[in-house]
C-alpha cells in the first residue's frame, strides 16, 4: 500500500504497538513547544471525561520541530510504563509522534494523520491546531461525539468571534463556499475539526497528493470534498475563539492556502457547483456561535493606503485579471478621499469573481494572481470595518448575510466569466 | 561585313543556347527545388500550428507577455508568427538550396555559411522568447512583492528587474549571433556593474530604515510595530 | 503428612474450593456427603491440586449457605458424622492432598446455643460474647456489607428488648471479641481440629472482629492483635498449620494482615482479579500492571491467595466507579446477575463459554504470584443457573456424567438440594467429567496438564515478579525468578493475533523453551525478541544458558 512507504518505519512500529483505536486525535506541530503542554492536558481531560472507555490516540505530526515539541506530546501518554502518574484512566491513552518534514507543511501533516487513521481504523478522527490555546475540554466532546455517536462524517467548528475576527472568511470564503457549494459553513477554512473514517479514507485515495504534496490548505480541501461527495456535515459549537497573532506579511501565504486553494478546486469541482443554486443550512449542534464585540485595534489608514497603491501599481497586472468595467469601478473608488471610500458588496463580488474566473484559465501565473488580490482585500476589510464600527452584533451578523446574498445573486455572472474566451 | 556580325551573332546564340542548354536542367531542378520546398514548408507550417494549438502555446506567449508586446505592435498573435516565421525559413532554406545547385559558386558559399548561421540564429531566438518570459514574470513578481510589503516605488523596481534581465538576456542572444560580442559583453558588464553598484550605495545609505526593518523581520522576532494590527484574515 | 520440608507448604500448593454438599451424594438423599467427597478424591488426585478448602459444614439453619454456624464443633447431619471427615480428612492425607476448613470467627447463627441464651435476658452469663445495644445509632460510621437486603447493622431482639450488631445478615449475630471468654472459646474450637489432622482454616470475615465508635470498625489494630494471639498459639501448638485470611480490602489495608509474619500465613488478593476481567475485556493490559505495582511487599513466609471465583459473586468493591460500570456493562449487562456491588456468575459464563479467555485467565491465575485456588466445577466449564436466588446460581450439583442426575446423586431429581443445569450450552450431558475425561483436549485434560506444568517449578509458587513494558498494551508479559531459575510469561489479553517486541536483554544468550511442549524458541540477542501470538494465547518460557 502506497501510504506504507509514506510514515516512517519507526512511526508505523509505534501504530503496530497502538493496534486499533477507536478515536484518533491528530495534532500537527512545528514549534509549538509553548502552548502544546496545556492543549494536550486539555485533550486528555476530554477523552478521560467523555471517552474513558474508548481506544485513544494522540498523533502528533511534526513538522520539523526544534524545542522539544514531540518529546513534549509523547511524556503525555498515559500507560502502566510509569506508574507515577497520577492520571486515573480505565485504559492506555497513547500519544506517538513522527518527524513527517524539516518543514513545517500542511498537506503532508494532514495526509500522515488520515494514513495513520486508516491504518488503526479509527471511527472518529480530529484534529486540533496547535495554536488553539483557548481551547477546553469541551471542545473535544463537541467534535467527536457528532462523528461517534451519530454518524456524521464532517464536523465543522463554530465559535464566539471577535467580528473583526477572520475576515477572510467572512468576506469571501464562507460566502463564496455558500453560494457555489450551496452549504453555509461558517468556518470554511476550519484550524480543528472532525471526521470520520469514511470520509478520511476517500480523501486519502482520491486526493491527487502527488500534484500538492506539502501544499498548504488541504483542509479546505477536504472540506469541500465532504460537500461536493454528498457526506454528512454538521457544525459543532466549540467556544470562544481568541484571534491569533499574525503580522501584515502573513496575508499572502494565507491567501495562497485559502483562497488559492479553493479557486483550484473551483476548477475540478466544476460539474457540481455550476449546477447548484442557492444554499442550505447544515445542521449545527450546540450553542448558536456570537459575536463579540470589544475593541480591537486595528489601522484603517494603512489598509485603505495599501489599497490605493495596489490599485495604482498594479494596473497592468489588473487589465489581465479584471473586466474593464470593474477595474474602471476600482480606479474610481481608489481616487476617493478616506471619509467617501467604500468598497461595496457588489463590487467586491464581481472582483472576486473574476479573479476566480482568471485563476482558472490562467491568464498569467496564478501566484500572481492570488498575490494581486492583497490589496483589494485589504480595502474591502476597510470598508467592513468602517460599516460595522459601531454595529451590535446582530447587525453585523445581517451584514455578512447580505454579502452572502450578494455572493448567491451574482453567481450567474461567474460562470459567464467562467465560460467566456476559452 | 555583314558575313562577320552574323557569325559573331550566331556565335553569341549559338553561346546562348549553349549556355541555356547548360543551365537548363538545373534552372528546372531548381524550381522543381523550390516548389517542393514551397510545399514541405507549408506541410511543416500546418504541422507546427496544430502542435503549438494543443501545447497552448498560447497561454505561454501570453505569460512572456510576447502577445502584448505584438499586439502592440499590430502583428499577429505569437503562434502565427512563429508558423511563418518557420515556413519562410523553411522555404528560404529550399530557395537556396535550389540556387546552389544552379552552380554559382559565389553562391554556394554564402548559401553554406546560411546553413551554418541557422542553429545559432534558432538558439538565439529561443533564447530571446524565454528572456522575455522570464523577464515578464519576474518583474510582474517583484511588483506584486513590493506592492504587498509596502515598500515605495514598486513599478520602479519592477521596471528595474525587467531591465536587469533584459539586459543580459540580450547580450547573450547578440553573443550567440556573433554580432558585436565583446562590445556587448562589455556594455552589459559595465552597465550591470554601475547597477549594482548604485543599488548598494542606496540600499546602504539611501534605504537604511528599510534594510534594517528587512533584517528585523527575518531574523529577530519583534513585537508588534505600532502601524501593525490585531486582525487575523482566518 | 503434617510435615514438611519448610513448613511453607502452601506456597506451593494448588488450592480446589468445594462445598461437601455440592460435591457429590453417597447416600441417596439428595445432598451431596463426606462420604461421597472421599470417593471422588482419586478425580482430585488425577486433577492434581494439592489441598482442599471446604465450605462450612457445620450445623446450620443453612440461611447464608453454612456462613451462620449453630455448633462449632460438629458436621450438619445432611453430610454426614464427624467420623466420615475424619475418613476424608485421613484419605486425603493419603494421597498428599491437604485439607484446610473454615473458621467462622466473626459471628453465629442466631440459632446457635450461644445466642440463644445470650438473649434469653440481659443478665444471662452469656450475655456479653455478643454485642448489644439499647439503641442502633452506635457505630455510625459502619458500611453495611449486604446492601440488597440489609438496612441497618443493628437488628432489633424482641426477647430481651434490645439491639444486636451484626455485620452481614440479621440471622448471624457478631460475636463480641473483647469478651476474653470469646476468644478463649473460639481457640478452644480451633484446637478441636486441629488436634484431628486439619492442616489450615479460611478466616472468614476477620476485619470485623472489633468495634469501636467514631471508626469504620474494619481493621483495628484491636482486631489485629487478637489475630496475632491465635497465630502465636497456633506456631507453638501446632506448626506447620496455615492460617488464610479473608479480607476484602485494598492492597495497603491487606498488608497488616501478614504481620511481621506474625498474624496470616495467606490472605486473598481480591482487587487483582476484577483487574483480570477488566483487563481482558479491554484488552488493555494496564488495570492489572498498575494493581500488582501498588500491592505492597509481603515477609518471605507469607503469599498471596489468587483466585477467578468463588462461592460469591465476582465482588466489584475494590474498583473505582469508572471501573465498576464498565464491568456491570460488560460482564452483567442483566441486571439480574448484579449482587450487592458483584456479579455472581461463574467462570464460563462470564467469558461467553470462550475456551480460548478461559485457558488465558487460568494460565494467568497459574502464573502470577501467588497460590491459586480453583472453584470447583470451574475445571469443566459448568454454567450457573441465575433463577436460584442469592449467590446460588453457582453453587449447583458438581456435574459427573451425562446420565442420572449427571451421576452426582441416586435420589430422585426433585430432591436435590438445588436443581442441576441442564440448558443444551452448560448442561450436564454437554459438560461433565466422564465426558471431558474421554475427550483428548477437553477443558479437564487442559487445566491436568497446566497444573502439571505448574508443579514443574518453584518458581511460580515462591518467585519474585518483574513486569516487562512492551509497547504493544495488549501484552501482559513478566518475569518470575527464584534463585537461577528464570520463567519468561507472556499473556496475549486480546482477541486478535498480535506481535510484540520484548526487551530481553539482560538474558543475552539464553535459549527459550516452552514449557508446554518442550520445544526450543530462539536464542535471545541484541535485537528485541519478536513474538507473535495467537488470540488468547499464554507463553511459559524456562530460559537456559547453554
Amino acid at each position: 500500500m502506497e501510504d506504507g512507504d509514506f510514515l516512517a518505519d519507526d512511526f508505523l512500529r509505534q501504530l503496530i504497538d497502538v493496534g486499533e483505536a477507536d478515536i484518533l486525535v491528530g495534532l500537527p506541530t512545528h514549534n509549538n513547544a509553548r502552548s502544546v503542554g496545556a492543549i494536550v492536558h486539555t485533550i486528555r481531560d476530554g477523552i478521560l471525561r467523555g471517552f474513558p472507555r474508548e481506544r485513544t490516540v494522540i498523533i502528533n505530526a511534526d513538522g520539523g520541530s526544534r524545542d522539544g515539541t514531540p518529546e513534549l506530546i509523547t511524556s503525555l501518554s498515559i500507560s502502566d510504563m510509569r506508574p507515577a502518574s497520577n492520571v486515573y484512566a480505565l485504559r492506555t491513552l497513547h500519544a506517538i509522534s513522527t518527524k513527517y518534514a524539516s518543514t513545517p507543511q500542511s498537506g503532508v501533516a494532514l495526509r500522515t494523520i488520515l494514513a495513520a487513521a486508516e491504518l488503526l481504523r479509527a471511527k472518529a478522527c480530529i484534529v486540533i491546531s496547535p495554536e488553539s490555546e483557548g481551547i477546553t475540554s469541551e471542545w473535544i466532546s463537541s467534535l467527536i461525539r457528532p462523528v461517534y455517536y451519530e454518524g456524521f462524517d464532517l464536523v465543522s467548528p463554530t465559535y464566539h468571534r471577535h467580528k473583526f475576527d477572520g475576515l477572510l472568511t467572512t468576506n469571501l470564503l464562507y460566502p463564496m463556499v455558500r453560494a457555489l457549494y450551496g452549504a453555509r459553513i461558517r468556518e470554511a477554512y476550519m484550524s480543528e475539526f472532525g471526521f470520520s473514517a469514511r470520509l478520511g479514507s476517500q480523501f486519502l485515495d482520491r486526493n491527487q497528493w502527488s500534484d500538492e504534496t506539502g501544499e498548504n490548505g488541504t483542509e479546505l480541501r477536504l472540506m469541500l470534498a465532504a460537500v461536493t461527495g454528498g457526506f454528512r456535515i454538521c457544525q459543532s459549537f466549540l467556544g470562544k475563539k481568541d484571534p491569533v497573532e499574525r503580522r501584515a506579511a502573513d496575508l499572502v501565504p494565507t491567501l495562497r492556502q485559502s483562497v488559492g486553494v479553493l479557486f483550484s478546486a473551483l476548477e475540478s469541482d466544476f460539474d457540481v457547483w455550476s449546477t447548484i443554486s442557492g444554499s442550505k443550512e447544515v445542521p449545527t449542534t450546540g450553542k448558536d456561535p456570537e459575536l463579540l464585540l470589544e475593541p480591537l485595534r486595528v489601522n484603517r489608514k494603512r489598509l485603505r493606503e495599501m489599497f490605493v497603491k495596489g490599485v495604482s501599481e498594479l494596473g497592468s497586472v489588473f487589465q489581465s485579471i479584471l473586466s474593464p468595467s470593474t477595474l474602471a469601478e476600482l480606479n474610481r473608488i481608489a481616487g476617493l478621499g478616506e471619509e467617501e471610500f467604500r468598497y461595496p458588496a457588489e463590487l467586491w463580488v464581481r472582483t472576486v469573481y473574476e479573479f476566480a474566473a482568471a485563476h482558472q484559465k490562467s491568464v498569467i501565473n496564478r501566484d500572481h494572481i492570488i498575490q494581486s488580490l492583497a490589496p483589494l482585500f485589504r480595502g474591502r476589510v476597510f470598508t467592513f470595518i468602517v460599516e460595522n464600527r459601531s454595529s451590535s452584533a446582530n447587525d453585523v451578523a445581517k451584514n455578512i448575510e447580505g454579502l452572502c446574498l450578494e455572493f448567491e445573486r451574482l453567481k450567474p455572472h461567474l460562470l459567464e466569466v467562467w465560460k467566456s474566451k476559452e | 561585313m555583314r558575313e562577320m556580325i552574323i557569325s559573331e551573332l550566331s556565335q553569341a546564340v549559338h553561346d546562348l543556347a549553349r549556355g541555356f542548354a547548360h543551365y537548363l536542367p538545373r534552372l528546372i531542378v531548381m524550381l522543381v527545388i523550390v516548389f517542393a520546398g514551397w510545399l514541405i514548408a507549408y506541410v511543416i507550417k500546418v504541422i507546427l500550428r496544430s502542435i503549438l494549438r494543443l501545447a497552448k502555446f498560447d497561454r505561454l506567449a501570453e505569460n512572456a507577455g510576447a502577445s502584448q508586446l505584438l499586439s502592440k505592435a499590430a502583428l499577429p498573435s505569437a503562434m502565427e508568427m512563429l508558423s511563418r516565421f518557420v515556413f519562410w525559413l523553411t522555404w528560404l532554406g529550399f530557395l537556396l538550396l535550389g540556387v546552389s545547385v544552379l552552380g554559382i559558386l559565389g553562391l554556394q558559399e554564402q548559401t553554406a555559411r546560411f546553413f551554418l548561421f541557422l542553429p545559432r540564429l534558432f538558439a538565439a531566438v529561443l533564447i530571446l522568447f524565454f528572456g522575455l518570459l522570464a523577464a515578464g514574470f519576474s518583474a510582474r513578481a517583484a511588483l506584486l512583492a513590493a506592492v504587498n510589503a509596502n515598500i515605495p516605488s514598486p513599478r520602479l523596481l519592477s521596471l528595474a528587474v525587467r531591465s536587469i534581465i533584459m539586459v543580459f538576456v540580450l547580450s547573450v542572444v547578440f553573443e550567440e549571433l556573433g554580432l558585436a560580442e565583446q562590445t556587448m559583453l562589455v556594455a552589459f558588464g559595465i552597465a550591470f556593474g554601475a547597477l549594482m553598484l548604485g543599488l548598494a550605495i542606496a540600499f546602504g545609505i539611501g534605504g537604511r530604515d528599510l534594510a534594517r526593518r528587512f533584517l528585523e523581520e527575518k531574523f529577530v522576532r519583534v513585537k508588534k510595530e505600532k502601524d501593525e494590527d490585531e486582525l487575523s484574515p482566518l | 503428612m503434617n510435615s514438611n520440608k519448610d513448613g511453607l507448604w502452601y506456597k506451593d500448593a494448588i488450592i480446589y474450593q468445594v462445598h461437601v454438599r455440592t460435591f457429590h451424594d453417597s447416600n441417596g438423599d439428595g445432598i451431596g456427603d463426606f462420604l461421597g467427597l472421599e470417593q471422588k478424591l482419586d478425580y482430585l488426585e488425577e486433577l492434581g491440586i494439592s489441598a482442599i478448602w471446604l465450605m462450612p459444614f457445620a450445623p446450620s439453619p443453612l440461611r447464608d449457605d453454612g456462613y451462620d454456624i449453630a455448633d462449632y464443633n460438629s458436621v450438619h447431619p445432611s453430610y454426614g458424622t464427624l467420623e466420615h471427615f475424619r475418613k476424608v480428612l485421613d484419605s486425603a492425607h493419603q494421597r498428599g492432598i491437604r485439607v484446610i476448613i473454615e473458621m467462622v470467627l466473626n459471628h453465629t447463627s442466631d440459632q446457635h446455643p450461644w445466642f440463644q441464651e445470650a438473649r434469653s435476658s440481659q443478665n444471662n452469663p452469656r450475655r456479653d460474647w455478643y454485642v448489644w445495644s439499647d439503641t442502633d445509632t452506635r457505630y455510625n460510621d459502619t458500611r453495611i456489607i449486604f446492601l440488597d437486603t440489609e438496612k441497618s447493622n443493628w437488628a432489633w431482639d424482641p426477647t430481651s428488648k434490645s439491639f444486636y450488631w451484626h455485620r452481614f445478615f440479621s440471622h448471624q449475630p457478631d460475636l463480641n471479641y473483647d469478651n476474653p471468654a470469646v476468644r478463649e472459646q473460639m481457640w478452644d474450637v480451633m484446637k478441636f481440629w486441629l488436634e484431628m489432622g486439619v492442616d489450615g482454616f479460611r478466616l472468614d470475615a476477620v476485619p470485623y472482629l472489633v468495634e469501636r465508635e467514631g471508626t469504620t470498625c474494619e481493621n483495628l489494630q484491636e482486631t489485629h492483635n487478637i489475630l496475632k494471639e491465635f497465630r502465636r498459639k497456633l506456631d507453638q501448638h501446632f506448626p506447620g498449620r496455615m492460617l488464610l485470611a479473608e479480607a476484602n480490602q485494598w492492597p495497603a489495608d491487606l498488608r497488616p494482615y501478614f504481620g511481621d509474619s506474625d498474624e496470616f500465613h495467606m490472605a486473598f488478593h481480591f482487587p487483582l482479579m476484577p483487574r483480570m476481567f477488566m483487563g481482558l475485556k479491554l484488552e488493555d493490559r494496564k488495570p492489572i500492571t498498575e494493581i500488582l505495582q501498588q500491592t505492597p511487599e509481603i515477609p518471605p513466609s507469607c503469599q498471596w491467595s489468587l483466585f477467578l471465583r468463588n462461592h460469591d459473586e465476582l465482588t466489584l468493591e475494590m474498583v473505582t466507579d469508572i471501573e465498576r460500570d464498565y464491568m456491570y456493562d460488560m460482564y452483567a449487562q442483566d441486571r439480574t446477575m448484579r449482587l450487592n456491588l458483584g456479579i455472581r456468575r461463574r467462570l464460563a459464563p462470564l467469558l461467553n463459554n470462550d475456551r480460548r479467555r478461559i485457558e488465558l485467565m487460568n494460565a494467568m491465575l497459574m502464573s502470577l504470584p501467588g497460590t491459586p485456588i480453583i472453584y470447583y466445577g470451574d475445571e469443566i466449564g459448568m454454567g450457573d443457573n441465575i433463577s436460584l436466588g442469592d449467590r446460588n446460581g453457582v453453587r449447583t450439583p458438581m456435574q459427573w456424567s451425562g446420565g442420572w442426575n449427571a451421576g452426582f446423586s441416586t435420589a430422585d431429581p426433585e430432591k436435590l438440594y438445588a436443581p442441576i443445569i441442564h440448558d443444551p450450552v452448560y448442561g450436564y450431558p454437554a459438560v461433565n467429567v466422564v465426558a471431558q475425561r474421554e475427550s483428548e483436549h477437553s477443558l479437564f485434560h487442559w487445566m491436568r496438564r497446566l497444573i502439571a506444568v505448574r508443579k514443574s517449578s518453584a518458581v511460580f509458587g515462591r518467585g519474585s515478579i518483574e513486569f516487562l513494558y512492551p509497547a504493544n498494551h495488549r501484552i501482559l508479559a513478566y518475569w518470575r525468578r527464584l534463585g537461577n531459575e528464570t520463567i519468561l510469561i507472556v499473556n496475549n489479553l486480546s482477541s486478535a493475533a498480535q506481535a510484540v517486541e520484548l526487551d530481553l536483554g539482560r538474558y543475552k544468550g539464553n535459549v527459550l523453551i516452552e514449557m508446554f511442549g518442550n520445544n526450543l524458541f530462539p536464542r535471545v540477542r541484541d535485537l528485541p525478541y519478536l513474538l507473535t501470538l495467537g488470540p488468547y494465547q499464554a507463553y511459559w518460557f524456562r530460559l537456559r544458558r547453554v
